[in-house]
């Protein structure tokens, strides 16, 4: 009952802050910009995740989550310029400020804006979508999130990686499911003593058994070179993105386990040295050349000569 | 072994072995094929266990809604010809619990007994992984094994004037409808809409005097069979599968 006495005729929501050509700005119409645009942020946190949730089931989240993003900001652009008048600053007027504003913004925040241009046409593009297996300068995982300034990966063993959207777009990226298939390829060593043809056999009827082993692209399985020391074969197998990893990392133990159950062997290196007694050895006579042999040698000191000349 | 079962039961067939018993206050769901084996147990009481074929997509794991099946010899249609043939397609049987008068299913189990394969339909870049399936061409309804493989009545239709010549056709499980009563029954259609592109899709079985000519055993009446696919709630899917690289 004491401050009414002390400040009677003051009210804090008609007290003015400052002039404006539309009139005084006062206390009260601040709280109204502020609250307003705190329930809208709320309102359009509120909706958003109700959509998420109603949408979970019926869009995949690649699609879902740009859509929301994007209803979410332009909401809330809308409610914050319908509202600026409030406090005393016309839209119109931004407009016409927005060449300068703009100009000055653009120096000031330079790698902000580009962050979020490229944002915007990495949404549009979509070179990777949320849930992509990526590779990123370097850095590879999974995309988690495409947001308006960065992108965010979950590497393989569990890191977060924030990268700029600047860097994402600018750089080289390497979608491992961008396709709906991919081929991987063993090469594998038999002895020379082995029965390539058999071996092949086996590794085919291996992969023919293998569900995500697809019939096409069809698989091919070939000696692709004679080693040092072993026969090389080449297995190349398509499969589907999702499955290739499992079906790579299974079949080359099985295709191992096989070959040696029907005696096929994968040889170590080796070398063959012949060593000989001295009682063995002959003499080599030094020999002398023969005409004709003199001749060619002759040919070519000529050649060499014309080729100086 | 299709059908409805009360539990406790047990069923045998094929080296199938499905049973529901009642461990103290549960029930145990045990389901052996080879070396293959499933439990899980249920709670609560007055449950309905229902086997029946499902669409063909489910295992070993599901990947695509997509059955390829490719003919084992080329057929070559006439332009402007329409023609009824009979393919064979893999069958996978599904297990479902639900509550009293088929309320609130679920699936339980999904297994099969057939040879399982993948194939992609289409370029490396933008096709499509299907499941596939090689198929015998049939003038006449075959006689086959329910739990191994099922009948497609597929209508082909050449809306083009030149002839088509047609190794391979692709269908989407969503619009997949499969009947069971001693075969496992599925009837199709594929329009021809010119050289390179073909539509497919899937056709509810008519019932009585609709198939005028047809044969009997083709007249008869199936019960519908509950999908894994039909069993989801939707957004706009295709039913019909568009093939853009060829039949």
């Amino acid at each position: 009952m004491i401050l009414p006495e002390i400040m009677p005729d003051i009210n804090f929501f008609e007290f003015v802050l400052y002039p404006t050509s539309k009139g005084p700005v006062t206390l009260g119409d601040l709280i109204k910009f502020i609250v307003i645009l705190s329930f809208s942020v709320l309102l359009s946190r509120v909706l958003t995740i109700y959509l998420r949730r109603s949408l979970k089931d019926r869009v995949s989240k690649d699609v879902g989550e740009p859509i929301l993003k994007l209803l979410y900001y332009s909401s809330l652009i809308v409610v914050f310029i319908s509202t600026l008048p409030l406090i005393g600053l016309d839209p119109s007027g931004l407009l016409l400020a927005g060449g300068v504003a703009g100009i000055v913004l653009g120096f000031a925040s330079q790698n902000i804006v580009g962050n979020l241009v490229s944002g915007c046409f990495l949404m549009f593009e979509r070179p990777i979508k949320i849930g992509d297996q990526v590779e990123i300068n370097g850095t590879a995982g999974y995309v988690t999130d495409i947001r308006i300034i960065s992108t965010l990966i979950r590497t393989y063993d569990g890191l977060l990686v924030r990268l700029p959207n600047q860097q994402v777009f600018t750089t080289n990226i390497t979608n491992i499911v961008g396709h709906p298939v991919r081929r991987f390829e063993y090469t594998v060593r038999i002895r020379y003593s082995d029965d390539a043809s058999a071996a092949i056999w086996l590794i085919k009827e291996l992969i023919d058994k293998e569900p995500f082993a697809l019939l096409n692209p069809s698989p091919s399985v070939f000696v692709t070179e004679l080693g040092e020391s072993s026969v090389n074969i080449i297995v190349r197998i398509w499969a589907p993105v999702s499955e290739w990893f499992g079906l790579k990392t299974k079949l080359l133990w099985n295709i191992k386990k096989t070959l040696e159950e029907n005696g096929i062997e994968i040889p170590f290196p080796q070398r063959v040295l012949h060593i000989k007694k001295d009682s063995e050895r002959k003499p080599q006579a030094i020999e002398e050349p023969k005409e004709k042999q003199f001749e060619e040698n002759e040919y070519v000191l000529n050649f060499e000569e014309r080729v100086l000349n | 072994m299709y059908g409805y079962y009360d539990p406790p039961f047990s069923v045998e067939q094929e080296g199938i072995s499905v049973s529901v018993e009642r461990t103290g206050d549960r029930w145990t769901y045990r389901r052996t094929l080879g070396r293959d084996e499933v439990e899980k147990l249920i709670l609560g009481d007055r449950k309905r266990i229902i086997i029946n074929p499902v669409e063909p997509l489910n295992t070993p794991k599901e990947i695509t809604p997509n059955l390829l099946i490719e003919f084992e010899k080329t057929l070559l249609l006439a332009g402007g010809e329409k023609k009824q043939i009979f393919l064979t397609f893999p069958v996978e049987i599904g297990v479902f619990i639900s509550e009293s008068e088929n309320k609130s299913l679920q699936l339980i189990d999904v297994f099969t007994l057939v040879r399982q394969k993948f194939t992609l339909y289409g370029e490396v870049s933008n096709g499509v992984v299907c499941k596939h399936w090689k198929s015998r061409l049939y003038s006449v309804s075959p006689s086959l094994n329910p739990l191994q493989e099922g009948i497609m009545e597929l209508t082909l239709r050449n809306t083009s004037s030149d002839w088509a010549s047609i190794s391979k056709a692709v269908f989407s499980a969503y619009g997949m409808k499969l009947y069971y009563d001693g075969d496992v029954f599925m009837k199709a259609r594929m329009d021809i809409l010119n050289r390179n592109t073909a539509e497919t899709g899937f056709e509810m079985q008519p019932i009585n005097g609709e198939m005028k000519g047809s044969l009997v055993k083709d007249r008869k009446i199936r019960k519908e069979a509950f999908g894994v696919y039909g069993l989801r709630k939707l957004g706009f899917v295709p039913l019909k599968f568009y093939m853009g690289w060829g039949f």
